[in-house]
């Protein structure tokens, strides 16, 4: 063995030990942060601080003596419900047309539909204030309902359209060469066999408008709480240790039905 | 289809619009984006939140890279399992709870500063930082940029990495030669959308940075609730859009719109 394969050999083992030790931080710079979350949960404190003294279930029993939070989890539930609703109404048939018809910009309307996730946020909700403040939809129901759709949009839009594009069209042919509709051949053939992407779709939408923060700040009103314009404007004064706790149940539902759409979409 | 029509032409197309129709007509007019960017605060909320961004989106890039070669190439089912985990975390936090967990480590009293002070040293101030806004929207950015850059780089063939190496070339020269070339059109994929969605970002720059964080969304967002300056407020997120748009655009012309889509799919 050479001299010069000798070196070569040892820096290749430098390069695979260094870009093993970037993964390491990388994983742990992703997976820490969460992790303290839910550790700092248990500890017994009325004011923050670590390492924490005390461990147990204090954070918790406070999430029930204060009904505010209970309230702000329905009204957030009340805006998600019609919104994952309304975005696979919306969706739906526009997914069947731009994958199974020929019609002039179908792409193009597909990836407008995606645009709401690509315009930076905080312009957008200028823009949406300016249009509400003229119909008078400022700081209503309604408009946050439409608002949170639009963002909700562009996940049903890909859900539903990669599986419907994996649904052999051939399916729906053979359908109407046996006498069916072609809306009886998307009835009976094509939805049932999407229904699992719909609902992973409408829990995404769900997820989605459950956790916006950006728009509810700049068109809700003084009444209108959902559970992450309460966490924001808590952690905008302080730490209040409450809080690590009501984040932890919030990043197990999530993750939850994440996991479930995960697994919906692999069907 | 018209169902979707309408909605996008109603809640994307026109507040657009408006949007920039307002910027130009209310307030002072074109006077309104010469008040936008002048003045050391508004300057500074420009060059801090482009110098930010660019910043995120070099390490969301970096990481996003990194990731993807590991994911395409471990033959190990826990460490792929695991990566997909670590990829998806972000995503399934929710953008409060994120930014939340970002201020119990950065507090004064928080994590770091614990170990800071138990190790025996000083408590540093990392909280209300532009730093703890950059690990916060790099933190939130790294899935998109990793999805992006693994729908490129999962097109590459690793034996083309072998090959090199059997011919020769060191580990770190092949990935340099070999595989770096071959993800560039990737790294303008998913860097372009990282940087676009940078700028917008509102949510961590109030909670990571401060009320008066030098970012324009925390400007924009005082002109609109605080001194009820809308024509303003317009001109500045009409900059914004037009920042975003360039940057996006230049991409789409680099490597086309299938990669671009692909990156958000």
């Amino acid at each position: 063995m050479t001299a010069t394969t000798r070196r070569t050999r040892l820096f290749d083992r430098l390069t695979r030990v260094a870009g093993a030790v970037v993964l390491v931080l990388i994983l742990g710079f992703l997976l820490l942060p969460p992790l303290f979350v839910g550790v700092l949960s248990f500890a017994n404190q009325e004011h923050f601080g670590f390492p924490p003294q005390e461990w147990g279930f204090r954070q918790y029993i406070e999430i029930g003596d204060s009904p505010a939070w209970g309230r702000a989890v329905l009204y957030s539930i009340g805006l998600a419900v019609p919104v994952a609703v309304l975005s696979v109404l919306i969706v739906v048939p526009a997914v069947l047309a731009i994958e199974r018809s020929k019609l002039p910009g179908r792409r193009g309307i597909q990836a407008a539909g995606m645009s709401s996730l690509i315009i930076p946020i905080v312009a957008y909700a200028v823009a949406m204030y300016g249009v509400y403040a003229e119909v008078g939809l400022l700081g209503s129901y309604l408009g946050l309902v439409l608002a949170n759709t639009i963002l909700a949009i562009p996940f049903v839009l890909v859900t539903a359209g990669a599986a419907l594009s994996q649904i052999p069209p051939d399916l729906e042919l053979a359908a109407m060469t046996f006498g069916a509709s072609r809306f009886r051949a998307w009835w009976q053939i094509t939805l049932p066999l999407l229904l699992p992407a719909i609902f992973a779709g409408s829990l995404l939408a769900f997820v989605t408008s459950f956790d916006e923060a950006v728009f509810i700040n700049f068109l809700g009103g003084a009444g209108q709480v959902t559970l992450p314009k309460a966490i924001f404007d808590s952690v905008r004064i302080g730490v209040d240790p409450v809080i690590t706790a009501i984040s932890t149940i919030f990043m197990v539902a999530t993750s939850a039905l994440m996991y479930l759409v995960a697994r919906l979409r692999r069907r | 289809m018209a169902p979707l029509l309408v909605a996008l032409v109603a809640l994307v197309g026109y507040p657009l619009i408006k949007l920039g129709y307002d910027s130009l007509t209310l307030g002072d007019g074109i006077g309104n984006y010469v008040t936008a960017v002048s003045g050391t605060a508004a300057q500074r909320s420009f060059l801090v939140t482009i110098g930010s961004s660019a910043l995120v989106t070099a390490i969301a890039v970096i990481v996003g890279f990194w990731l993807s070669w590991y994911l395409v190439t471990t033959t190990k089912a826990w460490l792929r399992n695991l990566l997909w985990v670590s990829i998806l975390v972000p995503f399934w936090l929710g953008t409060i709870v994120k930014n939340y967990a970002f201020v119990l480590l950065f507090a004064r009293n928080g994590v770091i500063n614990g170990l800071l002070v138990a190790l025996g040293l000083e408590p540093v101030g990392l909280l209300y930082t532009p730093t703890a806004v950059v690990f916060g929207i790099t933190y939130s950015l790294i899935p998109f940029a990793t999805l992006a850059m693994y729908a490129v780089v999962s097109t590459i063939n690793p034996s083309l990495v072998i090959a090199a190496r059997g011919m020769g070339a060191s580990r770190f020269g092949a990935m340099r030669q070999i595989a770096l070339p071959l993800a560039t059109p990737g790294f303008v994929a998913s860097g372009s959308l990282v940087f676009a969605l940078s700028i917008g970002f509102y949510i961590t720059p109030v909670l990571l940075g401060g009320a008066q964080s030098p970012f324009v969304a925390s400007v924009i967002s005082a002109n609109v609730l605080q001194y009820f300056n809308y024509p303003v407020a317009c001109a500045q997120s009409v900059l914004l859009l037009l920042m975003a748009f360039v940057v996006i655009g230049a991409a789409y012309a680099l490597v086309g719109r299938d990669r671009l889509v692909k990156a958000l799919a």
